[in-house]
């Protein structure tokens, strides 16, 4: 039964659990759903807290979800986080809503970088961490070997690390304890003025923004007028509540407890994740938790819809995927190859790839979307002018300097494969910064790289030169000066502003090579020769030529012959109607979605 | 400008008997092997198709009737017709020949499968009317004919053309296939050099073409068979233009060549959009921004002529931006042109420059590199609406 009124601080847990994806959160989270009756078996579906179609296809969390467990009379509040590197910051605010973390390493694959950064991250708030070896019941199983390297990493006792089996439940009794044993207790006074702090925030269409809370100091009754801080609205709220898994309404929220509020506001940029909730007025705090901060796209790309006309709908789409998603940035682009559309900013390849996707799955829509870059500092004097669309790069000489956002990259790989990673990331202008052995087959080794060779193609070269087995994460790392250039390409002459992108001088010769070979490929033959550039500036740095075509007429035209012949040249024009046209050069549609794609890079993203 | 009718010309018949031997492998032609039994019959329904379309009196409403039409030619395609018996042509010639008004000088052309006449057949089909021969002859390289699944040989299309000059024709056709697997620049060069030592009035040379619901369309979408190479067969079509030009060809339509004054009268008719009636199984007719056609399958075709009906399969009308198609396709092929002012000066300055039309007299024409891209020519040229129809 879920109570009705705040639990004493001294019988509530938060925890969250900190996995690699397919190290089996998503099962654990089921299994303690379970075992605490919180869910019974008849109502049991597999990831139940993925509530996102999208979530559930690709087995990652991309919306933080909390649930309360009821166990031997403790409040255990698990709150579920993203687990991926475009969230980093959401990932950070959900720790912040806990006081321990369950590690959940695989013992047959050991750690990877993500559950390595993630416990990084959790340690620095100061997080007791309640490690467990899952899947020990697994052939491929090495729970000895794993126990020495987590133990090594955490500098605890071997015995300390729980040895579980989410899919069967083994175990998960004995780590409900060691929960309830060894994660401290919230602090937190209720008669204190309210502080809440949001961890995640949602767009429900019938209720309004829905926020997800972790009460730090002071009560949050039901039905109250509430402030938030960084955006300085006030709303009467409708609800307060708790996820028992369903929502269940509370009179009030107690110092330490995680529920939800339902916030009578109808756009998440009011109450964004990290933002503190209090009460408005005088019985309101005066100062906001720590830890604020802006969504910060990191990466940029151009949408435009396949169709020319849908450009209206994909407004209206953006503004409603908007009312859900405080992160997505966007602002009208015009494109004269693709014509209208929106230059989008994303927290990082996943967020975009998302956003694509549900622009197309949940409105429709047929798009075609630049390749992603990032956000370039370009100095002049005192001035500093922000480009994220290489179109808008000012021309070579006119400017001191660019700067271009570096990451700090964590990767983990076994031995055998060290050389690969180092020589992957010394080529893309990486720069060591250490390694270390967490065992003698597994090397941790960190670099500092351009985030721009991240989004083009840095992930997939490190795995397919470690068949699969580096991990790896990242954060952001400051701006650094680099030798940028922005490389054009030119149909018959015509710069194409789609294909426009910024590259390293060293690797713009080999991107130009790329794209123009690539689009000898795509564009079919005209009735001229098409000459295909790679251009920086004035200078031709790569050239193709699509022949141009010598034979295209029916070589019978009699009676039975002529209505079949103009019905085929009818939907010869219609075919023609549908191609984009570039100067004199028809460019069929999937010329420009084969051509800007980025070896599906965004989509194996995902699966590190 | 206005797409004008041809209703007042006299008419083209055009009789489809859609018997041969064995079926080629890149032919989509409405035609059929081991049918031949169905022959005398099929010949009977075609005589009293022509009864029917040249007006029952009281005739449902439908396709215009061809009563008193004048009939400038006759064309007997296929299939093969002479599979058929000279008589038995003869007595078909002889039902047209009654039911429609032929015009002085009417043309009278029959195809004709070399392997299926010989001197005393020609002349027998000769005397009854059938003054113009086309004899599918492909190729004279063995192995081009072997890979178009072509029985003759080419000593029988020589022996076959030594028969028609004997039997008299002064008027004969000669059809050739360019491109086919196997073929190269020089086996082309020596065909078409055959063709012209054979002298005859008229060439049709045609490009390959794979038709998907064919077994060579199957072959080549599953990759037996290699696609025709367009560039190649480009190459072979100027070999031929010049060839055939140097021995006193006139190129005067896409895939046809003739001495002067044997142009094909009856297929200019189709390129003209001249009126045609059309008998037979799967036979088109035209007239007035008017075609129709009838059922392809030859059974169905008889049932329907003999109980009196007209077999039709389907039809469609012309609105005027067909007719302003076709009328721009078919200007174009036969070298005709359109005058210049149908087009907007900015769309076709482009062609004009890079050599694909030239501006003669105010009328743009085909050159010879244009006249192998006419499909995208065309559409180029009529991508804007049509001009007005009224002005």
């Amino acid at each position: 039964m879920t109570s009705l009124t705040p639990t004493d601080t001294s019988h509530i847990r938060n925890f969250c659990i900190v996995a690699h994806i397919d190290h089996g959160k998503s099962t654990l989270a089921d299994r303690l759903l379970e075992v605490t009756h919180t869910v019974e078996g008849r109502d049991m579906r597999a990831q139940y807290l993925d509530k996102m179609d999208l979530e559930r296809e690709r087995g990652i969390t991309i919306k933080a979800q909390s649930v309360r467990l009821a166990h031997e009379g403790y409040e255990l509040n698990l709150i579920d986080t993203p687990g991926h590197v475009d969230f980093t910051y959401e990932v950070s605010r959900s720790l912040a809503a806990c006081e321990g973390a369950v590690l959940l390493v695989d013992a047959a694959q050991g750690l990877e970088a993500q559950t390595l950064a993630n416990y990084h991250l959790a340690r620095d708030a100061g997080l007791v961490i309640v490690p467990a070896l899952n899947k020990i019941d697994l052939p491929a199983a090495e729970p000895e070997q794993r126990t020495k390297e987590l133990a090594a990493l955490l500098n605890c006792d071997p015995d300390d690390i729980l040895h579980i089996s989410a899919k069967s439940g083994a175990g998960v009794d004995a780590l409900l304890q060691a929960v309830i044993d060894r994660v401290p207790p919230p602090t937190g006074d209720a008669t204190k003025p309210l502080q809440a702090l949001i961890f995640d925030s949602m767009f429900d269409a019938y209720r309004g923004v829905i926020t997800y809370i972790r009460v730090k100091e002071g009560l949050l009754p039901s039905n109250a007028r509430v402030k938030m801080f960084a955006t300085r609205v006030e709303s009467e709220a409708e609800e307060t509540g708790v996820n028992a898994p369903e929502p269940t309404p509370v009179d009030s929220l107690g110092p330490g407890e995680v529920g939800y509020l339902v916030t009578g506001l109808k756009d998440v940029h009011q109450a964004k994740v990290g933002d503190t909730i209090t009460l408005a007025g005088k019985l309101g705090s005066t100062e906001p938790l720590p830890g604020y901060r802006e969504p910060k796209p990191m990466v940029w790309s151009g949408l435009f819809p396949a169709e020319g006309g849908d450009y209206s709908e994909l407004r209206e789409a953006l503004d409603r995927l908007k009312l859900s998603d405080a992160a997505l940035h966007f602002e009208p682009e015009v494109s004269t190859a693709l014509g209208f559309g929106f230059r989008c900013g994303f927290l990082g390849l996943l967020h975009m790839d998302i956003v694509k996707e549900r622009l197309e799955r949940e409105f429709d829509l047929e798009l075609i979307a630049t390749a992603p870059n990032v956000e370039f500092r370009v100095h002049r004097g005192d001035e500093v002018e922000i480009v994220h669309n290489p179109a808008e790069m000012p021309s070579p000489g006119t400017y001191d300097s660019i700067e271009e956002p570096m990451v700090y990259a964590t990767m983990i790989t076994p031995a055998d494969y060290l050389g690969a990673v180092m020589e992957t990331s010394q080529s893309r202008r990486g720069e060591m910064v250490d390694m270390s052995y967490i065992t003698p087959e597994r090397v941790e080794i960190h670099y500092v790289l351009p985030l721009a060779e991240i989004v083009f193609d840095f992930f997939d070269q490190l795995k397919s030169r470690t068949k699969g087995y580096a991990s790896l994460d990242y954060e952001p790392w400051g701006y650094q000066e680099a030798n940028l250039v922005r490389v054009d390409v030119l149909l018959h002459g015509e710069p194409v502003d789609a294909f426009s992108t910024i590259v390293h001088r060293d690797k713009a010769y080999t991107y130009g090579k790329q794209m123009v070979e690539r689009l000898r490929e795509l564009i079919p033959r005209q009735l001229f020769d098409v000459a295909i550039q790679a251009a920086i500036g004035a200078k031709i740095i790569a050239r193709e030529t699509v022949k141009a075509k010598r034979k295209d007429v029916t070589a019978k035209c009699y009676g039975g012959d002529i209505s079949r012949k103009r019905k085929l040249l009818e939907q010869q024009k219609k075919g023609k109607a549908r191609m984009r046209r570039v100067g004199r050069v028809d460019v069929p549609q999937e010329a420009f979605i084969a051509a800007l794609r980025v070896d599906d890079g965004a989509k194996r993203d995902v699966k590190k | 400008m206005t797409v004008e009718a041809h209703a007042e010309e006299p008419a083209g018949i055009y009789v489809h008997i859609p018997f041969c031997l064995t079926r080629c492998g890149y032919c989509d032609f409405n035609a059929y092997a081991g049918l031949d039994h169905l022959a005398p019959r099929y010949l009977r329904a075609l005589m009293a198709e022509a009864s029917l379309v040249a007006g029952v009196p009281g005739r449902a409403p439908g396709p215009p009737t061809w009563e008193g039409a004048e009939v400038a030619s006759v064309f007997l395609g296929g299939g093969t017709p002479t599979m058929q018996t000279p008589a038995d042509l003869a007595t078909l010639l002889g039902r047209l020949r009654e039911t429609f008004h032929f015009t002085t000088g009417v043309e009278i052309t029959t195809e004709a499968n070399p392997d299926t006449v010989d001197e005393t057949s020609l002349s027998s089909l000769r005397e009854a009317g059938y003054e113009r021969l086309s004899m599918g002859a492909q190729s004279f390289d063995l192995a081009v004919l072997a890979s178009l699944e072509r029985l003759h040989s080419p000593d029988s299309v020589r022996a076959a053309f030594t028969a028609a000059r004997a039997a008299g024709y002064d008027n004969v056709n000669l059809d050739l296939i360019y491109g086919a697997h196997g073929e190269t620049i020089d086996s082309w060069d020596r065909t078409l050099r055959e063709t012209i030592a054979l002298a005859p009035e008229h060439i049709s040379a045609y490009a390959l073409t794979v038709e998907p619901s064919t077994p060579l369309g199957r072959a080549v979408a599953s990759g037996v068979t290699p696609e025709p190479d367009p560039d190649l067969q480009a190459d072979m079509f100027g070999v031929a233009c010049e060839l055939l030009r140097e021995a006193g060809y006139r190129h005067y339509e896409v895939s046809n060549w003739a001495k002067p004054g044997f142009e094909c009268r009856h297929n200019l008719g189709y390129w003209e959009r001249r009126p045609y009636v059309g008998l037979g199984a799967g036979a088109h007719s035209y007239r007035d921004n008017h075609r129709w056609w009838n059922t392809r399958p030859p059974e169905e075709y008889m049932d329907r002529v003999e109980r009196g009906e007209l077999p039709i399969g389907g039809e469609e009308h012309l609105d005027p931006s067909d007719a302003y198609l076709e009328e721009v396709f078919l200007r174009m092929r036969i070298l005709e042109g359109i005058p210049a002012s149908w087009i907007d000066e900015q769309v076709s300055a482009p062609f004009i420059e890079s050599g694909l039309i030239a501006d003669e007299f105010d009328t743009l024409i085909p050159t010879e590199r244009g006249m192998l891209l006419l499909n995208e020519l065309v559409l180029a040229l009529t991508a804007e609406a049509s001009p007005s129809q009224t002005s």
